[in-house]
């Protein structure tokens, strides 16, 4: 059953223009026509490098941005018209994850307000079993009642992160949206945080979408992935497939640039050249064609569509139309 | 269940203070601050005291004319005036007046200021557009003129000294403000805060102004010496507060005419409203340094 | 050996107490070799590279033994003026993030032209043909039009390649290269890293990697040097620590990492979290997370014992005599 779809997802953020008095250049294409579903229950990954749009595209699945185009569908139910007390409580349901272990958390407020705020919104508890439900808040996050009188600096990143992920939990929610959720932690508290999130999805049932660069991470974590390029989805696969026969050369590049443990006397060679282009200016054709070592002359011109192949499999890209 | 190794240790919270002691600790290692924030807590126990500190009566006078413009003496400190009043009860007494506006008419200003920049910031757009020409509108009306002419049209009164100084001040107040919740609303904690379904007033009550309220503090701080300056001003003027209480801009200005030859009645009310002033920025400096939100992370 | 350190102690004086953050670390960096050295954050690798520079913030912190030879002369012993002439000479380092190392009002080649100028006699035709020449040697394409960028106007890759262009712009012997590529995507990080081994080739000098990406230091490293709470715990030839790490520790780092462990299940973690560096335990300061402690763990600090092929190793289950 699909729990969360996204149609035609379009987001042009209007750009700083180059005079002193003029409103606005060119629109940057943040997100450019993203189809995305998730099955309830899945864990699907979204992997892109920096300015793919897939922080914009997560704010918008979330409705903390609205789209320029394009609908969001939870349950069936369009999330963009609605208003008011139901908008409230669909909103419940969808509940985000961050990265940065140190904005996401106010400062001035103690963990345990952190984590009622969202009980007492939506009045998931009476109000007298507010304190209890934070404490099996904290327990399930894996930190100690006391936590509750204490204030996010007085806490390390990984705990930080527990704090926020007890946050999202506490309202109940069925879908986690988590952004880079572990990209600023050390490696040893990193595992910790990705079994934390692993364990929860199946002691709650929650549905992720997960945001990330890491490849690694993407593919502990994910059954789906997608991987992003400027604003665009290339390739959308089951995990197994991805990572050993990946279709798109973007996809295959970003998997040759991983360095890996076992290297055998080989040197790293990059295996994408150049860097991605400003999404204000993007080519006529495929957007990835100025650095694809396989583009032909129609890879310029013309934009290829998105074909699915072999089992279900969805690549953008013309060497498979 | 969650594992068990999914947990953080039982000990592994670290202690430490609040932010505010944090501050408090940047705080003492500052001499000046201290100092001044010594010369503040001063004059409030002064002003608080008046009545103790010293036994004569700032108002009434016997028109004795033996005790007009004594010299500074042991038993008249700081000399008497022309009408034979004790010169430091005056300014024991004055002091209740300049703080007291002082302190009434900021709190009135940041009161309105931060609500105002708050709102603004917060909303964006079109709401925060309107709302800033407005404030820039308003900023652009000469504050003494505007001053003049209210107290020229009404009966002047401590009230209505503090009501205007206040409403006439906030202005920079909301920028001020305005400028924090903009940078701080791009934080993810207010995203989080907006997913999760809080509503505009909880995000701005609960989010915004508590992350302000450092910035609020030391620029109340700051802005009370000017405000004393102000209202000595007026008073000196003659259209501060109403005679015969006293205020210290009233005393430097009745001691004018007879500065070369009774120079101690409008030379020690002067000299307060110097170190009042100077008292007030030390301390405001000092806390700005010590609660920076620089230093938060 | 170009770099020799050895004992090298450097503390900071806290409020709280005096923090050891590089406690009596030794190791040597042959000409022409990259040393890796990885460890969590507040492992003291970053300490240790501002040490080697001298820049160690001071108070609160504070060098306070040990020996840094270069080339056989002790630069701890170096009055400031002499040590001036080796950063960036025979020195050079470059940081995390470009963008807040490089100053917004001049454009970058105008920065790099400045290093030059500032290491080299030349004049102004001269040192602007050599920073051109430097920065096409990190692969910036068009550089001449790239001179008058300003950092703004550059992406994250670009502006990591200026930072590399000014740090060699003297010839080096040594580069010291704190997180390098952290900041950068995946597909710019490989070309950053592939243009650091090209250029350690080129110009013939060494690396000193400080990162906390293992898989980065398995691509460059030749030796690797692996830190825990200021100590090192670890210290082996590349291949050998990747493929047979020896200390419960790099076992444990490596064991967790995300990619290389069956997708779906739980991932092997270290229990507990750092030590606190003012309350450091008293034995091994790693005993109170380590799964193959034993008594002697607690009580007594372990030495680095040699393995042989160059492997060392500060755990006490390394210790034949007793076992």
């Amino acid at each position: 059953m699909i729990i969360l779809k996204a149609d035609g997802i379009k987001k042009y953020f209007s750009s700083p223009g180059s005079g002193f008095f003029s409103r606005s250049g060119a629109p940057v294409k943040a997100v450019d026509g993203v189809d995305i579903s998730i099955e309830a229950g899945e864990s699907l990954g979204l992997v892109g490098e920096s300015g793919c749009g897939k922080s914009t595209l997560a704010r918008v699945l979330l409705r903390l941005i609205k789209p320029t185009t394009g609908k969001v569908f939870l349950d069936g139910i369009d999330f963009f018209a609605l208003k008011g007390r139901d908008l409230r409580k669909t909103r419940r349901r969808i509940q985000m994850i961050f990265q940065d272990p140190y904005s996401s958390l106010n400062p001035r407020m103690t963990v345990g307000n952190t984590i009622a705020e969202g009980i007492k919104v939506h009045k998931i508890v009476k109000r007298k079993d507010v304190r209890t439900r934070v404490h099996s808040l904290l327990d399930k996050v894996g930190l100690p009642p006391a936590a509750e009188s204490r204030y996010p600096h007085e806490f390390s990143g990984g705990q930080r992160q527990r704090v926020g992920i007890a946050r999202a939990l506490a309202v109940e929610p069925d879908i986690i949206i988590a952004d880079e959720p572990v990209a600023a932690l050390d490696l040893s508290v990193q595992a910790k945080i990705i079994n934390l999130l692993r364990d929860l999805k199946e002691d709650m049932g929650l549905t992720y979408l997960f945001v990330s660069h890491d490849l690694g991470v993407i593919k502990h974590v994910s059954d789906k992935v997608a991987v992003m390029y400027l604003g665009r989805i290339v390739e959308l696969s089951d995990k197994e497939s991805l990572f050993s026969d990946p279709l798109h050369p973007y996809t295959r590049g970003l998997l040759a640039s991983i360095p890996s443990l076992e290297r055998g006397g080989k040197k790293l060679k990059a295996a994408i050249r150049g860097e991605v282009p400003s999404p204000v200016n993007l080519p006529a054709g495929c957007s990835f064609c100025p650095r694809c070592p396989e583009a032909t002359e129609r890879c310029k011109l013309e934009f290829p569509p998105f074909v699915t192949i072999n089992g279900g499999r969805k690549v953008r890209c013309w060497l498979y139309s | 269940m969650i594992e068990r190794k999914n947990r953080e240790n039982k000990n592994s919270l670290p202690c430490s203070g609040g932010l505010w002691s944090e501050g408090w600790a940047r705080f003492r290692k500052r001499h000046l601050a201290v100092a001044g924030a010594v010369i503040v807590l001063l004059l409030y126990l002064v002003a608080i005291f008046a009545p103790v500190l010293t036994p004569y009566d700032p108002v009434a006078h016997g028109d004795i004319p033996g005790d007009r413009y004594l010299r500074p003496s042991i038993e008249h400190p700081f000399g008497t005036d022309k009408f034979g009043r004790d010169v430091m009860t005056r300014m024991f007494y004055g002091s209740q007046v300049s703080l007291s506006i002082g302190f009434l008419a900021v709190a009135l200003s940041i009161f309105l200021g931060s609500l105002v920049g708050a709102v603004s910031g917060y909303a964006g757009g079109i709401v925060d557009a309107v709302i800033m020409r407005v404030v820039d509108a308003l900023m652009a009306i000469p504050r003494l003129f505007l001053l003049l002419t209210c107290i020229a049209l009404f009966s002047r009164s401590i009230l209505l000294i503090i009501i205007l100084l206040g409403a006439t001040g906030w202005m920079s107040a909301a920028r001020l403000v305005r400028g924090q919740v903009l940078s701080i609303k791009k934080k993810d904690y207010i995203v989080a805060a907006e997913g999760l379904g809080v509503s505009g007033k909880g995000i701005i009550f609960k989010h915004l102004i508590p992350n302000t309220l450092t910035v609020i503090i030391v620029s109340a701080t700051l802005r009370i010496g000017g405000i004393i300056l102000t209202e000595a001003a007026l008073s000196f003027l003659g259209l501060g507060v109403p005679p015969p209480t006293p205020s210290w801009g009233m005393m430097v200005f009745q001691g004018r005419d007879v500065l070369l030859n009774a120079w101690w009645v409008s030379t020690f009310p002067g000299l307060a409203i110097v170190m009042t002033v100077i008292g007030f920025n030390l301390l405001g400096d000092g806390l700005r340094d010590a609660f920076d939100p620089m230093h938060f992370t | 050996m170009l770099l020799k350190v050895n004992n090298l102690e450097t503390i900071f004086r806290m409020a709280r107490g005096e923090v050891r953050a590089v406690d009596r670390i030794s190791f040597n960096i042959k000409s022409g070799k990259t040393l890796g050295l990885v460890g969590e954050s507040g492992c003291g690798k970053s300490v240790t590279a501002l040490s080697i520079m001298r820049l160690v913030p001071d108070p609160p912190g504070k060098i306070a033994g040990g020996s840094i030879e270069l080339e056989g002369n002790d630069i701890l012993k170096l009055p400031e003026k002499e040590m001036r002439k080796i950063r960036g000479n025979e020195i050079s380092i470059v940081f995390q993030e470009p963008l807040s190392s490089l100053n917004p009002v001049f454009s970058c080649g105008e920065q790099v032209r400045e290093a030059i100028v500032l290491h080299q006699h030349l004049g102004r035709k001269d040192s602007k043909t050599e920073a051109i020449e430097m920065l096409r040697r990190v692969r910036i394409p068009d550089p001449e039009t790239r001179y008058k960028n300003y950092p703004h106007q550059m992406s994250g890759g670009m502006r990591q390649r200026v930072m590399i262009a000014m740090a060699l712009s003297c010839q080096p012997k040594l580069l010291i290269a704190d997180e390098p590529t952290t900041a950068l995507d995946v597909s710019v990080q490989a070309q950053i890293i592939e243009l650091l081994q090209d250029l350690r080739e080129e110009l013939g000098m060494s690396i000193l990697l400080i990162t906390h990406d293992l898989a980065v230091i398995a691509q460059m490293a030749d030796t690797v040097v692996v830190m825990y709470a200021g100590k090192i715990v670890e210290k082996a030839p590349a291949g050998k620590l990747f493929s047979d790490p020896s200390h419960p520790y790099t076992q444990g780092l490596l064991a967790s990492m995300p990619g290389y462990s069956i997708p779906g299940k739980s991932l092997p973690v270290i229990p507990g979290s750092v030590p606190d560096p003012v309350k450091l335990p008293p034995g091994c300061r790693f005993s109170d997370r380590c799964g193959k402690r034993i008594e002697k763990c607690f009580n007594e600090e372990p030495p680095l014992f040699n393995l042989g092929d160059s492997h060392f190793s500060r755990c006490w289950l390394h210790n034949k005599e007793e076992n």
